[in-house]
This record gives C-alpha cells, sequence and structure tokens, in this order.
C-alpha cells in the first residue's frame, strides 16, 4: 500500500520536474523510481535521455536562423539512453511515444533530418491526446510539430533534383504547393498546442503557488520559463511564411489567432511584438475597403495577396482536439474596422511597453534604456499614423503624454508630444513642450515659428511671441528659407502690439516696427511668390491709414494669390476708404462668389449695401447670411451619441455656458480687431472653449461657441440696419435674439443703447450705453456715443472726459474726433475745436467702412 | 495622342452604353484585361484639351454611379489625375478649360457623402479602451491602465464621427474647393488596396507637385508645370500623407518618399501642426525598416521575422513595472511613518492632504490632487472630496509594526526621491467611498492591483466587502519636468490618485 502510494507520488513528483523543466532534479527520481520496480528501468532510460537532450539544449542553445551541426559527442549518450527505451519495447504507448518524439529531436539537432522524419512518420502525432494530457507532453508534442516543420523544410520534397522551385512542370508545383501547406500545417499545430501548453503550464504553477501560500515574490519563477528555440519556431514560423509568399491574409489571420489566445506571462512578450506586426500591417497594408473583422471569415479574393500565388487555401485546414482559450464572454469589443482594430492592438503594445520603460539613468542599463525607448516609440509612431487619420488628436496628445516617461532628452518624442497638443487645440501647454524642443534643437526654425504661431493666435502672448520671432531671425544663414516667415511673425506681434497699445506714441513707435518688418519680410521672400508679406504689408500701411501705399501693396498680393480671401477683403476696405463704394461692393461680391460662406464678408456686404442700395438690400444679405449659418451648423446626424451630433446639438450643451461669458468685440469673428480688454473678456470664452474642445475632439478649429457667436453678430447687424431705417421696434427684437445667445455681451448693451436713442429717451441710453462699458471700458463706439448724450444732458467736462478717454484708445476713430470737437465748441473752446473738427475730417477722408483690424492677422 | 489610343478609349466609351444591366459585373471584372485602356485613359486626362475628355469624364461618372465596387474603383484610380489636373487649371486662372473634370469630382463627391437613403453619410468609428474587453484584451491583464483626466471622461467605447455630415455642393469655390477634394481623397484611401501602381505613382507625384510649385524647392525636383503656389490646407495634406504611406510600404519607396518629403517641406512652411505630427511619424517609423524597392511586380515590404520571445530588458534595470512593487513597500512605510514626515510629502506634492494628521481623530481622506489649479469639468467635480472614516495610521499600528525597520530605511530612500505619493490613507469604511470609489472602481476594478492581505485583523468598523489594497497610478508626475512659466498657470493633467483601503 505505501509502496504504491510513494509510488504514485514519485510519478506526480517526476511529471512536475519535466513540467517546470527542473532537469536537474531527474536523476536523483530516477534512481528512485529504479529502486522501486526493475519495469520501471525503461522509463529511466526515457527520462535520463530526456534531461540529458533538455540540458544539453540549455546550455547549447539554438540560434534563430542557424542550422544544427552534425553529431555532438554529448549527445552519444543521450542516443544510448533513448535507443535503450525504444528497444525493449517494455513502454507503456503513451511513453513509447514520447521516446519517439525525443529521438526524432535527438536526430534533428544532430542534423538527421531524414531519420528525424521517420521517427515522426512511427508515431501517429494527430492521434496523440491533447485532452487530459500532462503539461510537459503539450510541449513535447508541440516541440514535436515544430521540429517536423523544420526538418519537413530542410528535406526537400520529392527528390533534390526536383525541388528546384523553378521546374515548370505542373505535377512538381503541385507537391510544392502541398509541401508548403504541409510545413505550414505542421507549425500552426505547433503554435496552437504550444499555447495551449503555455496556459496550461501557468495554470498548474498558479494552483501551486496557492496551493503554498508562498508569497508574491515567489512567483518569477513562472517566467522563468522560457519558450526555447522548437516553440519560439512553432509560434512565429507559419506567418513567417505566409508573409514570405505574399499570402497577407493568412499571414494576419495567423496574427489574429495567437493574439485571441488568452494571454500568459510567457507570450507577453510575443504578444507585443505580434500586435505591433499586426497593426503595422493594418495600417501600411490595408484600407477599409479590403479589411475583415477579426470574427469573420477572410474574402476569398483579396488584392492583399500576391495575385500569382491566387489559389492557395484561405483559412486553416486541420482541426485540434484541443484548442487554446481565447478570449471570451458578452460584449467583447470586436474591431470593425482597421483602424480601429489598429488603435486596439496598439494600445494594448503602448501599456505593455510603458511597462517596461527603464527608468534607470546609470549607464549600465543604457542599453537596455534604449531597446525600451525604441520599442516604445515605433508604438507611439503607430499611434500617431492611426489616430492622425482619424483627426483624434485631443487622445493623441493624451498618448503621447504618457510616452513622456521616455522622453528625457529624445526629441522626436519632445516634438511630437507639442504638434500633438497644438492640433488638440491646447495652445498653451504646447508652448510649453514647444520651449523643451527649442531647447533640445536650437538650429529648427519650424518650432519658435509654431510657438509664435500659437502666441499670435489662440494666445495672445505677444511678449513671448517676440522672444519666438526673434529667436528665427537670428538663426541667420541655417535658416533662410525661414527667415522671411520670422520677419512676418515679427511684424504680426508689433502690428497686434500696436493695436493693444494705449498710449499713441507707443502706438505709433509699434506701428513703424511693424511696417519695417513687414519690408524685411517682403525683400527676404526668397521667391517672389510668397503673397503673405505684401498682404499684411499693405494691412499695416492701412491701418496707419497711408492708403494708396497700401492699396500698391494689396494689387500685388492679389497678383500672386488671386483668390486669397483676406487680400480681397482689405482691397474693398481700401476702396471703402477712399468712397469708391460701387467698386468695394463689386470687389466683395466678387470674393463672396468664391468665399460664399465667409460671414467676415457677409458683414461688409450688409454695410456697402446700406451705404449704396438702401438698407432693404442690407436686410436681404442678412437674411441670406441666416440661411446660411443655418445649413452651415444645422446639419443634423442620424447617430446621436454625444459626440457625433451636429455643431449645433454640440453647442447646445453648452449653452449653460453662454450666460459666462461675452460675445467679443462687434466685428471681429475669428480674431480680428483684438484689443486687450476685449481679449479679457473673451479669455473666458477661450477656457471654456478648451475645455470643450476637449470633450469632442473632431470639432473644427473655433471653439463650439463659435456658431453662437456668428448668429449673435448676424442679428446684431440687423438691428443696426433697422436702427439705420428708424424701426425701433424691429431693432429691438433683433437686438433681443442676440440677447438670448449674450445677454452681456457689450455689443447688445451697445445696440440697446442705439435703440433707446432711436425712441428719444435719453437716460436710458445713457444707462444701456454705461453697462456696456462696465463690461467693456474700452468699447470705443459706445464711448462715443455716450460722449454724445452727455453733450447733449449739457454736462460737458464728463462728456469730454468720456470722449479724450475714446480718442486715447482709438485714435483714428473720426467720429470721436468730431464729437469731442462739438463738446469742445460747446465749452467755448474754438481753437481745440477746430484742430478736433480738422482732424476728424481728415481721418474721415480715410475711413474704411468697417475698420481694418476686422482682418484676422495670424501666422 | 496617337490614333491607336484614341481607338481603344473610343472603343470603351461605346461598349458600356450598350450593356445590358446583368453583364454589368462581368464586364467590371473583364476591364482589368484591356492592357491599352487605362494608359490611354491617363492620356485623355493629361492633355487638358482632348475632345475625349468630356465622354470620358462623363462615362468615368457613369462607372461611378453604377454602384458596382469594381467600376467604382475603375474611376477611382484616376482620382490622383483628375485632381491635379483640376488644380492645375485653377492655378493658372483658366477657369472654364476643367469643367468637366469639376462636374466628374463634385459628382463622386455627391454621391459618396448621401447614404441609400439619400440621408447625410457620417464617416464614424468606436475608439477602442483597454478597459472594456476585446477579443484581443482582458482589462484585468492590463496591468497599469493609465488613468488619465481623458480616461476618466470617456471611458468605455465611444463613437466618434471623423468625417460628416457634408453639405452638397454645386460648384468648386475656392472655399469649398479643399473641403471637397479631401473628402474625395478619403474615399481614394478607403480603397488604396485595390490601386494599381500607376495611380500610386500619380499620387506621389500628385502630392509633390501641389507642395512645392511656387516654392524654392520646386526648381530641385525640376518641375516646371506651373509655377503659382497652390493653397493648401492641413486635413488634405494629412489624407495626402496617409496616401504617400500606403505607397511607400507598397513597392513605390522612391516617388513616395519624396512625395513624403516635399509635403513635410510644405507642412513646415505653413505650420501645420496635423500634417508635420503624422509626417514625421511615418519618416520616424520606417526609419529603421529598410524598404524594399521595386523588385517584383507588386513586391510589399511588408516583411516579418522570428523574433526572441524572451525580455530584451535586463531583469535588474528598474522599469515601471519593477517601480511599482518599490513604491508599495514604501507606501507601507508612509503609513507607519511619522506625521512630520507625511507632511514633508504633501507638501512636496502640492496637493490637498487631509491637513492635521493625528493620530486619533482625523477622518480618512481621499484625497485627489492635481498639481496645478484648473482641470477639466469632470475633474474638477472630482477635487477636493473627502470622505468621512477613520484615521488608518492608529490602525497600521497593530496591524504593521514588525515592518518597521525595513520601513525606515525606506523612509530615507523616499525623502531624497520624492515620489508621486499624493495620499495614502486607508478607508475603513466601504461605506464612506460612496461614489468615487464605485465609478473607479467600476471603470477600473481590473486595472487595480489586489494584494492579498489576509493578515489583518478583524474589527466591527470594517464592513468593508472587498479586502485588499487598491491603487490606481495616473499620469506620474504629468509634466513635472516643464518648468512652468511663472504667467501662464495651465491646466495640467497630471492627477495622482490613490485609494487604500487596508483591512
Amino acid at each position: 500500500m505505501t509502496a504504491r502510494k510513494s509510488g504514485s507520488r514519485l510519478e506526480t513528483e517526476l511529471e512536475r520536474c519535466r513540467s517546470e523543466c527542473q532537469w536537474d532534479k531527474i536523476p536523483e527520481l530516477v534512481r528512485q523510481l529504479s529502486a522501486k520496480l526493475i519495469s520501471n528501468d525503461d522509463l529511466g532510460e526515457l527520462l535520463l535521455g530526456e534531461c540529458k537532450l533538455q540540458t544539453y539544449l540549455k546550455e547549447n542553445p539554438i540560434k534563430q536562423g542557424a542550422s544544427p551541426r552534425g553529431p555532438r559527442p554529448k549527445l552519444v549518450e543521450v542516443r544510448k539512453h533513448l535507443t535503450a527505451a525504444l528497444d525493449r519495447g517494455n513502454l507503456k504507448a503513451d511513453y513509447l511515444q514520447e521516446a519517439s518524439l525525443l529521438m526524432a529531436k535527438l536526430c534533428y539537432v544532430e542534423g538527421e533530418y531524414r531519420d528525424a522524419l521517420g521517427h515522426y512518420s512511427r508515431v501517429n502525432m494527430d492521434d496523440m491526446q491533447l485532452v487530459g494530457a500532462p503539461v510537459y507532453r503539450l510541449s513535447m508534442i508541440a516541440e514535436a510539430y515544430a521540429t517536423k516543420g523544420l526538418c519537413l523544410e530542410k528535406v526537400p520534397a520529392v527528390s533534390p533534383s526536383l525541388s528546384n522551385k523553378n521546374t515548370s512542370s505542373p505535377m512538381s508545383n503541385r507537391n510544392t504547393v502541398d509541401r508548403e501547406q504541409e510545413i505550414i500545417t505542421c507549425y500552426e499545430k505547433s503554435g496552437d498546442i504550444a499555447l495551449l501548453y503555455l496556459q496550461e503550464a501557468e495554470k498548474v504553477c498558479l494552483v501551486i503557488f496557492f496551493l503554498m501560500f508562498s508569497p508574491i515574490c515567489a512567483l518569477p519563477s513562472l517566467s522563468d520559463l522560457e519558450l526555447g528555440y522548437f516553440l519560439e519556431t512553432g509560434l512565429q514560423r507559419a506567418h513567417v511564411i505566409h508573409f514570405k509568399n505574399g499570402n497577407l491574409t493568412r499571414g494576419v489571420g495567423r496574427f489574429r489567432e495567437i493574439l485571441r489566445a488568452v494571454e500568459n506571462r510567457t507570450t507577453q512578450s510575443l504578444r507585443m511584438t505580434i500586435a505591433r506586426q499586426l497593426a503595422e500591417i493594418l495600417l501600411r497594408g490595408m484600407c477599409e475597403q479590403s479589411y475583415w473583422s477579426p470574427l469573420e471569415d477572410p474574402p476569398t479574393v483579396s488584392p492583399l495577396d500576391d495575385p500569382t500565388r491566387q489559389g492557395q487555401a484561405h483559412s486553416k485546414n486541420y482541426s485540434l482536439s484541443r484548442r487554446p482559450r481565447v478570449y471570451s464572454g458578452e460584449n467583447l469589443f470586436c474591431p470593425q474596422e482597421n483602424t480601429e482594430e489598429a488603435l486596439l492592438l496598439l494600445l494594448i503594445s503602448e501599456s505593455m511597453a510603458n511597462r517596461d520603460a527603464v527608468l534607470s539613468r546609470i549607464p549600465e542599463h543604457n542599453n537596455d534604456r534604449i531597446i525600451s525607448l525604441q520599442s516604445a516609440s515605433v508604438v507611439y509612431d503607430l499611434l500617431t499614423i492611426a489616430l492622425g487619420r482619424r483627426g483624434q488628436y485631443e487622445m493623441l496628445s493624451e498618448c503621447l503624454e504618457r510616452a513622456m516617461k521616455f522622453a528625457f532628452e529624445e526629441f522626436h518624442l519632445w516634438y511630437q508630444l507639442a504638434l500633438s497638443l497644438m492640433a488638440a487645440g491646447k495652445s498653451a501647454r504646447a508652448v510649453k513642450v514647444l520651449k523643451e524642443c527649442i531647447r533640445l534643437k536650437p538650429d529648427e526654425p519650424t518650432i519658435p515659428l509654431l510657438a509664435v504661431k500659437l502666441c499670435i493666435g489662440p494666445l495672445h502672448w505677444l511678449d513671448e511671441g517676440e522672444c519666438f520671432a526673434k529667436m528665427v531671425i537670428d538663426m541667420g544663414e541655417k535658416a533662410v528659407e525661414f527667415r522671411a516667415k520670422g520677419y512676418l511673425a515679427i511684424g504680426l506681434v508689433y502690428s497686434l502690439k500696436a493695436t493693444d497699445a494705449s498710449l499713441r506714441s507707443t502706438q505709433e513707435e509699434y506701428q513703424r516696427k511693424a511696417l519695417g518688418a513687414f519690408q524685411r519680410s517682403l525683400a527676404q521672400s526668397l521667391s517672389p511668390t510668397d503673397h503673405l508679406a505684401a498682404f499684411y504689408l499693405a494691412l499695416q500701411l492701412a491701418v496707419s491709414r497711408q492708403i494708396p501705399e497700401a492699396l500698391g501693396y494689396v494689387r500685388q498680393a492679389l497678383q500672386l494669390q488671386g483668390d486669397d480671401v483676406h487680400s480681397l477683403h482689405l482691397l474693398a476696405l481700401l476702396l471703402s476708404a477712399q468712397k469708391h463704394y460701387h467698386d468695394a461692393l463689386n470687389i466683395i461680391e466678387m470674393a463672396l462668389s468664391e468665399y460664399p460662406e465667409n460671414f467676415n464678408l457677409l458683414y461688409t456686404k450688409v454695410k456697402l449695401e446700406s451705404m449704396c442700395r438702401g438698407p432693404e438690400e442690407a436686410l436681404l444679405t442678412c437674411k441670406h447670411m441666416l440661411q446660411i449659418w443655418k445649413s452651415f451648423y444645422n446639419l443634423t446626424n442620424p447617430s446621436d451619441s454625444g459626440r457625433g451630433s451636429s455643431l449645433l446639438d454640440r453647442a447646445i450643451a453648452d449653452r449653460r455656458q453662454l450666460n459666462a461669458m461675452t460675445l467679443p468685440d462687434f466685428s471681429d469673428p475669428e480674431t480680428g480687431s483684438v484689443h486687450a480688454t476685449s481679449i479679457a473678456a473673451s479669455r473666458v470664452e477661450q477656457a471654456l472653449s478648451e475645455v470643450a474642445s476637449s470633450l469632442q475632439s473632431s470639432a473644427p478649429k473655433q471653439g463650439p461657441m463659435h456658431p453662437w457667436m456668428t448668429l449673435a453678430q448676424i442679428w446684431l447687424h440687423a438691428a443696426e440696419v433697422y436702427t439705420s431705417m428708424s424701426k425701433p421696434a424691429e431693432a429691438t427684437a433683433c437686438t433681443q435674439e442676440a440677447a438670448n445667445l449674450f445677454p452681456t455681451s457689450h455689443n447688445v448693451l451697445y445696440m440697446r443703447g442705439q435703440i433707446a436713442e432711436l425712441r428719444g429717451n435719453l437716460d436710458e441710453a445713457k444707462r444701456w450705453y454705461e453697462e456696456a462699458l462696465s463690461i467693456n471700458p474700452t468699447h470705443v463706439k459706445t464711448m462715443q456715443r455716450l460722449g454724445l448724450i452727455l453733450h447733449q444732458l449739457q454736462r460737458y467736462s464728463l462728456s469730454e472726459k468720456v470722449l479724450r478717454d475714446a480718442v486715447q484708445v482709438n485714435s483714428t476713430a473720426h467720429d470721436v474726433w468730431n464729437s469731442l470737437g462739438e463738446v469742445l465748441q460747446a465749452q467755448g473752446n474754438a481753437a481745440a475745436a477746430t484742430e478736433c473738427f480738422l482732424t476728424a475730417l481728415e481721418l474721415e477722408a480715410s475711413s474704411p467702412i468697417l475698420p481694418f483690424t476686422i482682418i484676422p492677422r495670424a501666422l | 495622342m496617337l490614333a491607336m489610343d484614341q481607338g481603344v478609349v473610343e472603343e470603351w466609351l461605346s461598349e458600356f452604353k450598350t450593356l445590358p444591366d446583368s453583364a454589368v459585373s462581368n464586364y467590371a471584372s473583364s476591364l482589368k484585361d484591356k492592357g491599352a485602356l487605362v494608359p490611354a485613359l491617363y492620356k485623355v486626362i493629361r492633355e487638358n484639351y482632348s475632345d475625349l475628355l468630356e465622354p470620358v469624364c462623363h462615362q468615368l461618372f457613369e462607372f461611378y454611379r453604377s454602384g458596382e465596387p469594381q467600376l467604382q474603383r475603375f474611376t477611382l484610380q484616376f482620382l490622383p489625375e483628375l485632381l491635379w489636373s483640376l488644380l492645375s487649371v485653377s492655378a493658372a486662372r483658366d477657369p472654364h478649360t476643367s469643367g468637366c473634370i469639376e462636374a466628374l469630382l463634385l459628382g463622386i463627391y455627391n454621391l459618396e457623402i448621401v447614404d441609400k437613403d439619400g440621408q447625410s453619410k457620417v464617416l464614424s468609428f468606436t475608439v477602442p479602451s483597454l478597459s472594456k474587453p476585446s477579443v484581443y484584451h482582458e482589462p484585468s491583464a492590463i496591468g497599469s491602465i493609465a488613468l488619465t483626466e481623458g480616461a476618466l471622461a470617456n471611458h468605455g467605447l465611444s463613437r466618434v464621427v471623423y468625417s460628416g455630415p457634408h453639405l452638397q455642393r454645386e460648384t468648386f469655390t475656392a472655399q469649398n474647393r479643399f473641403e471637397v477634394l479631401t473628402f474625395l481623397l478619403l474615399c481614394y484611401n478607403a480603397a488604396l488596396s485595390y490601386m494599381t501602381s500607376t495611380s500610386l505613382q500619380s499620387l506621389c507625384q500628385l502630392s509633390s507637385r501641389v507642395c512645392i510649385c511656387g516654392y524654392p524647392r520646386q526648381h530641385l525636383r525640376r518641375y516646371k508645370g506651373i509655377s503659382a503656389r497652390l493653397t493648401v490646407t492641413s486635413d488634405f495634406l494629412v489624407q495626402l500623407i496617409t496616401g504617400i504611406h500606403y505607397a511607400l510600404c507598397n513597392g513605390e519607396v522612391e516617388l513616395g518618399s519624396k512625395a513624403l518629403d516635399d509635403v513635410l517641406y510644405r507642412a513646415q512652411l505653413e505650420l501645420f501642426p496635423e500634417a508635420l505630427l503624422v509626417g514625421n511619424a511615418i519618416k520616424s517609423s520606417l526609419h529603421g525598416a529598410a524598404l524594399k524597392s521595386n523588385n517584383k511586380e507588386g513586391a510589399r515590404s511588408i516583411q516579418v521575422e522570428i523574433t526572441p520571445t524572451s525580455s530584451r530588458i535586463s531583469r535588474n534595470a528598474v522599469t515601471s513595472l519593477s517601480i511599482r512593487g518599490h513604491r508599495w513597500k514604501r507606501h507601507d512605510a508612509v503609513d507607519l511613518g511619522s506625521p512630520d514626515e507625511l507632511m514633508d510629502i504633501s507638501e512636496v506634492d502640492e496637493g490637498v492632504w487631509p491637513g492635521s494628521a493625528g493620530p486619533d481623530m482625523t477622518p480618512p481622506t481621499i484625497t485627489i490632487s492635481n498639481s496645478v489649479t484648473t482641470l477639466n469639468l469632470g475633474a474638477k467635480a472630482m477635487k477636493k472630496c473627502r470622505f468621512g472614516g477613520r484615521s488608518s495610521k492608529d490602525k497600521d499600528k497593530d496591524v504593521g509594526l514588525p515592518t518597521t525597520g525595513r520601513a525606515a530605511s525606506d523612509n530615507t530612500e523616499l525623502s531624497v526621491k520624492r515620489l508621486t505619493l499624493t495620499s495614502s490613507q486607508s478607508v475603513p469604511k466601504a461605506g464612506a467611498l460612496t461614489s468615487l470609489t464605485r465609478t473607479a472602481s467600476a471603470v477600473f476594478s481590473r486595472s487595480f492591483e489586489q494584494v492579498a492581505s489576509g493578515s489583518a485583523p478583524p474589527s466591527s468598523n470594517h464592513t468593508a466587502s472587498e479586502a485588499g489594497r487598491y491603487s490606481c497610478s495616473l499620469q506620474e508626475d504629468g509634466m513635472g519636468y516643464l518648468s512652468p512659466a511663472p504667467n501662464h498657470t495651465q491646466r495640467s493633467p497630471s492627477i495622482s490618485v490613490h485609494l487604500g483601503t487596508d483591512l
């Protein structure tokens, strides 16, 4: 009784050692075994042979790509053991099979491929039981299939003379195809069984681990389980052959089979590689139309496969009694599109690459660090490609931020992060990351230019912008192609600073600097084909009221770029400044034929029309604008899932925030006419839109507020037209529409004041104007109206004060000068009044219908 | 144009008209065999003034409208050439010569932007998430899901629209031109695998020309077609790059890399972040992979090798994975450390710390701290949520004193290394954890590491159902390496959350 029990315990112990590859313990166990029963001797031989062979292979691993060479003296003993075990024939059938497989493996190691195949043919491997087999035997069968595949690849198909692939006889061709198929089947079976083996091995280890209550640090013994040459080959050779043969469909299928098997510690690294490779194939070699989902059957004819090899089987043609466990359950996510699958795979690889990030910076780990960096940056590059294609820059910037633990002194990662932040609209952070990029690569002119672009545009950080632009200019010879751009950038910075400046002297100083920079930019342009320099020079000249010169440059810009919307707009405004209103209107209409949905042009059109064709026409244009707005933003979307709904719906979700913000200056739909205070007022809006754009990443450039601002401005323009027609009721209705959207906008309040004035209600008007000014203290038009009312109320000195402030803010507003003159006259200061009137007269002669600054200035 | 070519084209023009509906699909597959036809059609498109251009465009549109995929692809293969034809004519400001090409392109566009029922088509895709099980993974196996703001905001799968809805267009204007062309390229890219190498070459040429015309590089490339600059948009360039990427990897190495360089050159000059981003990524990802040039017909440069499966990173290197183990040891140490030390850590982290951490009466607090002030709305709501309960320290005293020696040594290490520990507190009451834990565990439960802690003594307070300790380690340190400019406080999405439920 005890003997039998100890015997079975011995067997269990043997099985465990074989499963865990503890070959050093085998000889001792065999000694105990032989002591029990004589009939165990054969089993002993088998075990000794196995343990010696495995130990040899552990000490002399076979490298991928290297062929085993000839008989080894150390293996003589192995052969002796195995021959002994096989010859006596006393072994149980199972053990006999094992002995044959081991013998075949030995033959392979010694380079005797035919002998190996002979041994395999004696064992019917397909009949070997996978269900209920001990773990070590699974590994043995997997190795056997791999080895058989290797042997078949080495041994020529029929006879050496016929194996040549160029033989054209259909018979031998048929043979090669069959042979190839047999080889692949061997490898695929080997791979499947290897996966099964690894899953089972881990299960067993976990059971042992839990039974023993061992501390967590005992687990690593598991990950010591290495695959070895044969299993590695079995797992990977099949798809390598598929791709070598140009059979993408089956290669992809094989990849997916491996990836769908539940992972374990040993396969992690393999999975990471395969996931990345599959993602590469999905992104580089497939398109939406040639894609099929992992749970579908592959198409029978696919453009992905080498057409010369059509006719090969597209799916596997074997079955196993037991297959590796695959991920299963309800609601499993299964990709339906190549980008989806690539993304999923890349996210999985990313999480693994991230885990392997080598953090220590000591020199001994330099190599490890480079390896981990490389494998991660490949993944991040592919993620960038996949997400960039789909415009998901918000998500991309989050992914790349996770790459930052690799990024120390790595320019590429920093730069990509900066670009992704910029594309995602996170401007401020982008500028900070760009600073680091500049530090890493001080010679690259694009980086500071990108930073200026952000500083001038969404951020309005003019001082920083100036620094960055100077960097580009100082690069000198290194950045010839970009120097013109550098001057353009600094010119824009000065131009914007001039608009912001409250002191007249500073204003003029900046204007002078801006003009100088634009002129240099124009001169620096290596090619005469750059219209931007000429255009901005024209714009700057226009702002400083040098109308004829500006006209010259804008014509130059238009010659270079005939359909540039801003140049056309500027031309129209310049013509209006010369009081050629009809010409200006013609130009605007021409521009509108190319840019029918440009609201900026349409606002100017409204103004011009009420001037030349009467308010009725202008009202029609307002109506037209509302129609355009509706068709533009009100496209409804059937798949309403919050994220993907129409622009309007997205914006409606944010309407509750509207109360908290103001409409930017009346006449600056996009970026135009930025004034320090109106910027402060729209800072809130910026912050909110950055938040909102992070919620829906496929949003257009402007924040979700943009459509609403446009709508409010259309209503306000209509209100203005109605006021000019002396129709206070209609004007009130229009203003109310705008007020529903932006109740605290100074423009709305200003318009209400105008309507009150129209109704002769001076006190009410005054109250509205004062409210408008409390929101935007530098709104010149309100100041002018308020000054006028104060004048009418005979509060001269206060009126003078308000008007002087207005002139301080904008020294080119002729109506303010005029009002100031009137106030001064009423106070009896005739000399000063005359001067004011003269200034007003002079300015009026060069005054455009809308301020030049409504034209956006951006890089 | 040779008479022979003309003959081929004319024959092609006539035969489709007489075709019965039932024969269309056979006809479609037979088109491949007409070797001379495609080059002849290219010639027709290139020679803008050919008499055949109008009927050819019309026929190509008929093909597209037939709905037969093979016929549609036949038309699509000419798309790059048609685009170039359109753009070069519009650059030359000669608006009347390309009327039929415009009509063809607008026709395809208007067909593609609607679905079968005539509704505006919206192209969307699902953003996969590691927190949802998929055919390739199980969330529990992914050790640490990076718990970023974004992950919190849109955990789970979300569908995202990447194109559409689009408006019907009757004419090309300067304003809508690139919107339409970008969408057409999107359609082309969806069928890339079916495109011939001639078509891919034509795409590469189109990309190069669009990007360099009118710029100094034009002389370098010795292209003398037009010299006016063409306006482009960033999205258009991104679509071009997608096509170029495919061409690069599928035989057109030389033309493809030239085209990629030219697009990147233009993107630099235009300061387009999107195009630069994708272009740089492609360049860098192909850097290592040696591309085989067009050696055999249709040779794909997708190659894989057998790679060693064991980790290539040596065991003793400190990795993100291994450091997590380290942190746990220190984490224990913190729990045992004196209050003074705790305060030090909290100050270092600028986080919201439970304040006077007196050992007996302070309620344990879950603190989500963010190093800088403003956060996304979602995170804002979660900021500073505190929960009632008992302090951890006094409890830990009776639990883990034996390890004090090791803890002390770790503590010194801690003060040197400045970990991202924000708060580490025990929350004995599961009920007290209410919403936050529930949300967190619902989303990330799989990601938490559960460390068995069977040694905790039972206590009446401890009604917690889940024993163990959860950790979600977010974005370590965020952008801590950046020296923030003092003037501009930026929201930084780095959060550190440490929930500890010790039993």
